[in-house]
């Protein structure tokens, strides 16, 4: 036996060596590390980058591929069009092009680039069918070398805002389209961009490194290693070990809230919180029995408590909203009335409403409990949370609140048939909103045209939405949004909950973390690290 | 013995057939209309039009029986369709994601019989003592843990505190040592249980007594007692080898690892149909042939098996 025991300890001495050799491999890397690279971790892969295509990731294509005008705080500006000029009947927009950039492969833009890439989204139109803008082009031309024209049929207002997002309108070199056209994929990904993908591993990680020939302000660092992490946990602890820079997202995709609290009071990181930038709201359906009374809808308004949900729920990472689109939103600073937390009020509206409150405090009609039901997608545990705390403001009220998780494409169904009495629902966020968000209101797949469908208006409300997109009068359209907005807020069907916000967590040497106007969007570009 | 495999083979034959079908089935089954999801995924508005276009493009207008065919007869040349997210051959992905998957099972093999074999004859030659049970206990809570938790403390302490290892990813080789220890944790228990319960049995063997009798060295008699003590477990790792391919989902997506279990949970979420059913069939497959090699090893090993069977 003692032989044994000699050998056994054997063993473990060796496993000991190789776990320290591991130590010794590591520690070197980590030297290796330097101050000219940031390191990001995502739960996605970039996946096909194509920006004539939905797949990939949105921060990744915008690193690489830029369009004519880009969308900033301070409205529309010049990007690969140095300047343009409009027709006085607002159908012809003429672009003048910036001269002397490339694409990363060598080929220059020009006029000829820019219709090759139109002419190349035009020819997968249904693809592009979320977007008023494409059905509004009749002609594009180029004009001479850097001049590029582009004719409408109408003369549709958001024609530069969506011009500057982040898909599709960008350009790719034509070197790289596959028989002159880019909707069944792209032989490479050359861009004029900031950045230019070097390196990508499936599932693992894509390395981006600054564009040499860049006709903007270069970055200040030589690489972006966009690292995947599918499990949010891991990049907390990545963060913590130092493998990573930089935290970034919107809504809870890449940290929770509670995880983002915890490291801005830890201190050990730099915390970043944007502007509002979309808006949380809850659904109620008008065109099921309980909700399609606008007495219980308004009740609704009255019984939760917004502010305890923000500051309890959200830790004060959103403020609380009493419109469904905030203010600072393009056409949206209308005087509408806000509804705040007065369960006294939302009482009284129930009983108005013919729903007296029965012996188990909750209310009752002929014999029929008031029940509805709340649905949300499941991958969200935040918006659980909300409805258990909706559900007892709700029965403070006497209405019992049934509470259904479903899975992702379940909840996506649900939204198409308009089976739900109150379902989550999240505006698109700027520079979307409000033109491409209320422009989906008119479209059955989604969920909002089901809980309007009950509205005695929702034939005005769909002509309006279309006829405010292409009205040239400044005024007229002012006023046009103003009654869209005032007539959703005063038939009650959307309860606002809050503004949501994108953030940023990173180290503290990194320095110029800031927020694009879309949240889909990472100025990598801006970033650097302190010498 | 070549009338046993044959028997064998064939009835591996109707139980794939029955797989693949039912996994057709269930697929078929789901609330959700594939022509609609394939749209929605690309964030395609699903209007009429577009959801029978795409209806058309994948087939859907056809038969049931007339899809299934089709199916399994592309499936049998190694064509599973394209996926419905990356738009490429389900074939292409699952080749950039077996390898990875296969490295992490093998790793975590070798640790499961390098472990599962020192810690059983450290608890037989210290049977009762404090050693024994020690193992015994930290066994009993490796296998009480969920393998999510473990993995997140070990990475925790591992990369974290002590800075040892990388949290997660496959760019370093000492990548794979925390994602292989974590999957390897649930089975170590097992095989120590089951190879230390079956070594202490044959202690008290009367071969083990004459052994003694005869003067024959520990180290000897133990080489006996263990020897006589594998059957089992080789039987068990057989079907845990399978069992280790398919059960690296939640390992693979804790610690970033490119492999198909991860494929598939991204896949489940999307309803990535065509990588779901190529998943499935490929596991079953994996499946009955372990089942049927370890079949043959045990009858080789032990004739009263081919017999019976």
């Amino acid at each position: 036996m003692k032989k044994v025991k000699i050998n056994m300890m054997l063993l473990l001495c060796l496993l000991i060596l190789f776990v320290a050799g591991c130590q010794g491999k590591n520690e070197s890397k980590e030297e290796e590390r330097t101050r000219d690279e940031i390191v990001y971790a995502s739960t996605k892969d970039i996946r096909d980058i194509n920006p004539h295509l939905y797949s990939g990731e949105m921060a990744a294509q915008n690193m690489v591929f830029e369009s004519l005008v880009v969308n900033t705080d301070e409205g529309v500006k010049p990007a690969l069009a140095e300047s343009w000029d409009i027709s006085k009947d607002g159908l012809e927009y003429t672009f003048h092009l910036r001269k002397g950039v490339t694409f990363t492969d060598g080929e220059p833009f020009n006029a000829e680039a820019v219709k090759l890439n139109m002419d190349a989204v035009l020819d997968n139109i249904e693809r592009h069918a979320w977007l008023d803008m494409v059905n509004e082009i009749k002609e594009n031309v180029v004009v001479d070398e850097y001049t590029y024209k582009l004719v409408l049929k109408h003369q549709y207002y958001p024609t530069l805002t969506e011009l500057g997002l982040t898909r599709p309108f960008r350009f790719i070199s034509p070197k790289s389209f596959i028989d002159g056209k880019t909707k069944n994929g792209v032989k490479s990904y050359a861009g004029t961009g900031p950045w230019v993908l070097s390196e990508h591993k499936e599932g693992q990680y894509a390395v981006f490194n600054a564009n040499e020939n860049y006709w903007g302000e270069k970055s200040k660092v030589n690489t972006i290693k966009w690292k995947v992490m599918p499990d949010p946990q891991t990049i907390l602890l990545a963060l913590e070990k130092g493998e990573i820079d930089l935290i970034f997202g919107a809504d809870g995709d890449m940290i929770d809230i509670d995880s983002f609290k915890a490291l801005e009071e830890q201190g050990k990181y730099n915390t970043e919180i944007s502007k509002p930038i979309a808006s949380r709201a809850i659904l109620l359906n008008s065109n099921k029995p309980i909700t399609g009374d606008l007495k219980v809808r308004e009740a609704f308004q009255y019984a939760i408590d917004k502010k305890s949900i923000a500051d309890e729920i959200l830790n004060g990472s959103e403020s609380v909203a009493n419109t469904l689109l905030s203010p600072t939103v393009p056409y949206s600073n209308v005087n509408l009335k806000a509804r705040t937390f007065n369960p006294d009020k939302a009482n009284k509206l129930l009983e108005a409403a013919g729903w007296p409150l029965g012996k188990d405090h909750y209310r009752y009609k002929d014999g029929k409990k008031l029940e509805v039901t709340i649905y949300y997608n499941s991958d969200n545990a935040q918006e659980k949370t909300i409805s258990e705390f909706i559900q007892n403001d709700m029965k403070n009220v006497g209405v019992n609140l049934k509470i259904i998780g479903e899975e992702k494409q379940a909840f996506l169904d649900r939204q198409k048939s308009g089976d739900f009495d109150l379902m989550y629902s999240l505006s698109w966020g700027t520079p979307y909103d409000p033109q491409s968000y209320l422009s989906s209101w008119r479209i059955p797949a989604h969920g909002d045209y089901q809980a309007q469908i009950g509205l005695d208006k929702k034939e005005w409300l769909d002509s309006t939405i279309t006829a405010v997109m292409i009205e040239s009068n400044e005024v007229k359209r002012k006023n046009m949004y103003a009654d869209i907005l005032r007539y959703i807020h005063d038939e009650g069907v959307y309860i606002p909950l809050t503004y949501s916000r994108t953030k940023a967590v990173h180290v503290p040497e990194l320095k110029g973390v800031t927020f694009n106007v879309s949240q889909y969007e990472i100025p990598f570009e801006k970033m650097y690290f302190e010498k | 013995m070549e009338n046993y495999i044959i028997k064998r083979l064939l009835s591996i034959l109707p139980i794939l057939i029955g797989i693949s079908f039912l996994s057709f089935i269930l697929i078929n089954l789901s609330p959700s209309d594939p022509a609609e999801v394939a749209l929605r995924v690309n964030e395609v508005t699903p209007t009429k039009e577009a959801v029978a276009e795409m209806r058309k493009e994948l087939g859907l207008d056809k038969s049931f029986i007339e899809r299934y065919t089709t199916w399994i007869t592309n499936s049998l040349h190694g064509d599973f369709g394209n996926s419905y997210i990356t738009n490429k051959p389900v074939i292409d992905e699952m080749k950039l994601a077996i390898p990875a998957t296969l490295h992490l099972a093998f790793v975590s093999l070798f640790i499961i019989i390098f472990v599962s074999i020192i810690a059983a004859v450290l608890c037989t030659v210290y049977e009762g003592s404090i050693v024994d049970r020690i193992i015994r206990g930290i066994v009993f809570v490796g296998e009480a843990i969920p393998g999510f938790w473990v993995g997140l403390l070990l990475m925790w302490l591992f990369a974290v505190k002590l800075n040892l290892l990388p949290t997660s990813g496959m760019e370093t080789p000492s990548s794979v040592i925390l994602p292989a220890v974590t999957l390897s944790l649930a089975y170590i228990s097992t095989y120590v249980r089951l190879l230390r319960n079956n070594m202490v049995q044959n202690k008290l063997e009367n071969y083990v007594l004459y052994a003694k009798a005869r003067g024959l060295k520990e180290r000897k008699i133990l080489q006996h007692i263990f020897k006589n003590s594998l059957q089992s477990s080789i039987a068990a790792l057989g079907m845990s080898i399978p069992k280790l391919i398919a059960g690296t989902v939640i390992v693979e997506n804790i610690f970033a690892w490119p492999g198909v279990g991860r494929l598939c949970v991204t896949a489940i979420f999307n309803h990535d149909y065509p990588i779901i059913q190529a998943y499935v069939l490929l596991m079953a497959v994996l499946f009955v042939v372990f089942n049927f090699l370890v079949d043959i090893i045990t009858s080789l090993l032990d004739p009263r098996m081919r017999k019976e069977a």
